[in-house]
């Protein structure tokens, strides 16, 4: 591997440069024109905004509506190897890719309500982890003490990494003979864990790492509900002999509704859509422990089927849509805390 | 307005510049090469260059054939595909089916080019890939200082093997994650992936049956391999002197000679007792793609780029350098392959090796053996239930192909 030196320096300079200097003209190209259309042509008081916002737009577009609306043509075709560049583009073929993710399997063997309740199962678990461990350890954290700060920083480290150096730390600790989680569990004198081959172990492989990933999270959004509570609440309930249970439930949890709700949602669609911890921990690709988004993927990448995964992605979308606006109606969570 | 038109005059003219400078023909070359070859690919590309000024070779590396497959597939549909590639064979399956690689027959001599390598590649008549070398098969690599000769077959291979295994030293180490592994064993049990028409997968039959028997008994029985072993871990253990013998393939010679050096043995695979047959790895090579559409003075320039690896001085490099087996016909007979050991027994292996299938429908047949495999060899399937479910398996998959 070379040495970062000076020649290494100029050569990504001189890839990069090219580039960002075509970006550059684009942009300025792009204003020029904004300016002469609309201010000296149609002489229009929006020149100046058109003008601030154009290059944002033209990003958004390039980079979020263009795909997005490419995928949705693509659900409506049979693209895969064999129909890679002349394919069908059909509302039939939509249907039929409807029909095919819900009757077949969408890999070799695992069917759509499978996937589905895995996946459900997957952000279940770990969403329940993370607002227990988050809420625990927030409450730990909030009250006066020594090192809380030093505290507070180790907490957010597994957050602060790079979230697949994380992953691949865990996937060689889940090694067989060599991870450290087997040679503490041969230490303590239990059977090690086929980790990697198993279904069930790799599946709760899976969920340690992203619960390990998901708590620094939680655990920050509580703790600055937590210190926005007014401690005049606490003060009158302890006079009017509230235990501390009594306090939690009465006062902690309903003024930390609206911050835990918008923490949950997210932490629900991270969670259900979570694709680097399920891939990268499933190394050998055991179709037993994907869930939606990596299926999908596969049936995407490494079994070409794109017209189908492009329907598979839509229809992943409006379950994930769903269940987000179900909760929030159900826990009513966007009131305001005095309402 | 004059200054705007200005500005905009000078912003055509210093786009214009930058255009001329472009005038080079510019070949982008995506390669699946690891450390070990990525050197000698580098020296190839600036020997070239100095050759042809007006030619500049950009390479890309991609970490595995995996992602080189993908990234090739979306780049293709995107219409801007790298003009050749470096790569296996088996790419050639997808590739031909999306139909964006172009056919070699008339564009290079291919009869300079040993047959087999050739043939790895031969898909609905015509040929799709030049080989740039010959083999990539698998075959027994042994540490002389932990085992002097290799066993013969698989019941010497058991009883060695029981031997020399204790708590800090395995007998044998190979990438138990992939079916590739286990498909020479298939072989030396007489078996095979398809049918007669080589479209037809046929995984459920007595010889897969047989197979797996076998790699439960080596692990659960005579327990001569590690519980879990992926590439990385057998390539190590055996770097690191705590395996006597790993089955791996020619591209990992030249990281072997270097951490081992005069210790290092090249064998065949065991022949399998039980059928008296030698196990059959699956040969191909690495090969040139060129991309659909190439033509004028890149595709001249990537003919030349390849006629250019293709010559005896750039073939027996390589052979020099990376310890494979060179494509070029004529080289196989020069003394540095016959008289070198390690060249000696990875062409002795390749003899009774097969060609690869590079058919699409073998995506769906490894896709199907490696989770069954894996099941087998963590004891939590019998093979009986493997093979059933491995069938079924490969039907299914055969099936989302159209």
């Amino acid at each position: 591997m070379e040495a970062l030196n000076f020649e290494v320096i100029k050569d990504t300079l001189g890839q990069l440069g090219g580039m960002l200097l075509y970006i550059l003209l684009g942009i300025i190209l792009l204003e020029i024109f904004i300016y002469v259309i609309l201010g000296k042509i149609f002489k229009s008081k929006y020149t100046l905004p058109y003008m601030l916002m154009i290059a944002a737009i033209f990003g958004i577009s390039l980079l979020i509506i263009y795909p997005i609306s490419y995928e949705i043509r693509l659900a409506f075709t049979n693209m895969s190897l064999r129909h890679f560049r002349t394919y069908t583009l059909s509302w039939a073929q939509g249907l039929k890719n409807l029909k095919l993710i819900f009757t077949e399997p969408i890999l070799k063997n695992v069917k759509f309500f499978s996937l589905l309740s895995r996946t459900l199962l997957w952000t279940g678990v770990n969403v329940v982890f993370h607002l227990a461990g988050g809420l625990g350890l927030a409450l730990l954290l909030n009250r006066p003490m020594r090192g809380r700060g030093i505290y507070r920083a180790l907490l957010v480290f597994p957050w602060a990494i790079p979230q697949i150096i994380a992953v691949l730390a865990w996937k060689g600790e889940f090694h067989f003979e060599y991870g450290f989680v087997n040679i503490m569990l041969r230490n303590l004198g239990m059977q090690p864990i086929q980790w990697m081959i198993s279904p069930f172990w790799n599946f709760v492989a899976a969920c340690i790492t992203n619960i390990w990933l998901g708590i620094p999270f939680m655990m920050i959004i509580i703790l600055g509900g937590l210190q926005s509570i007014p401690l005049e609440f606490y003060d009158a309930a302890e006079i009017d002999g509230a235990s501390r249970w009594n306090q939690f439930r009465t006062i902690t949890l309903p003024l930390l509704k609206p911050v835990l709700t918008p923490a949950i949602v997210l932490g629900i669609i991270w969670t259900f859509n979570n694709f680097n911890v399920p891939y990268m921990i499933n190394a050998n690709e055991l179709e037993s422990t994907d869930i939606l988004v990596t299926g999908l993927f596969r049936a995407a990448f490494e079994y070409h089927r794109y017209g189908f995964s492009a329907a598979f992605a839509m229809v992943i979308f409006i379950v994930l849509f769903v269940i987000a606006s179900v909760y929030i109606r159900m826990t009513h969570g966007l009131k305001e805390a005095y309402e | 307005m004059k200054k705007i038109l200005s500005i905009c005059l000078v912003l055509v003219m210093l786009l214009g510049f930058v255009a001329i400078s472009y005038a080079k023909v510019n070949l982008i070359l995506w390669t699946k090469e690891g450390e070990e070859a990525l050197d000698w690919n580098k020296s190839l590309n600036e020997e070239f260059m100095k050759l042809y000024p007006d030619v500049t070779i950009e390479m890309v590396k991609k970490t595995n054939v995996e992602i080189l497959r993908e990234d090739f597939l979306t780049a293709s549909l995107a219409g801007a595909p790298p003009d050749i590639l470096w790569t296996v064979s088996d790419h050639a399956g997808p590739f031909v089916a999306a139909e964006i690689i172009e056919p070699v027959d008339d564009l290079f001599d291919l009869n300079k080019y040993v047959e087999s390598s050739l043939n790895a590649v031969k898909l609905e008549g015509k040929y799709w890939g030049v080989p740039i070398s010959n083999g990539n098969q698998l075959m027994l690599l042994y540490n002389k200082k932990l085992i002097a000769q290799p066993p013969k077959d698989t019941d010497e291979l058991f009883k060695v093997g029981k031997e020399l295994t204790s708590d800090d030293i395995y007998a044998l180490v190979w990438n138990q994650t992939e079916p590739f592994w286990m498909v020479p064993w298939l072989g030396g049990f007489k078996g095979k992936v398809f049918a007669e028409d080589g479209i037809t997968p046929t995984l459920n039959t007595p010889e897969m049956l047989a197979t797996l028997k076998f790699l439960h008994a080596m692990k659960f029985d005579a327990k001569i391999i590690p519980p879990e072993s992926d590439y990385d871990a057998a390539d190590t253990l055996f770097k690191e002197g705590k395996a006597a013998m790993i089955i791996n393939g020619d591209w990992s010679v030249s990281g072997y000679v270097g951490a081992l050096g005069d210790s290092l043995g090249v064998a065949r695979i065991p022949k399998v007792s039980a059928t008296g047959e030698w196990p059959k790895p699956y040969t191909s090579g690495v090969y040139f793609m060129l991309s659909q559409g190439i033509s004028g003075d890149k595709l001249k320039a990537a003919q030349d780029f390849v006629e250019f690896v293709s010559t005896m001085e750039k073939q027996l490099e390589m052979v020099k350098l990376l310890n494979r087996l060179p494509a070029l016909k004529a080289a196989l007979d020069d003394p540095l392959i016959t008289e070198d050991l390690l060249l000696k027994g990875a062409a002795d292996q390749m003899v009774v090796g097969t060609p690869m299938p590079t058919v699409l429908e073998m995506r769906c047949n490894w896709d199907s053996m490696k989770p069954e495999m894996l099941a087998v060899l963590a004891d939590i399937k019998t093979p009986e239930e493997a093979v059933k479910d491995m069938q079924a398996s490969v039907e299914s998959c055969v099936k989302t192909l159209e």
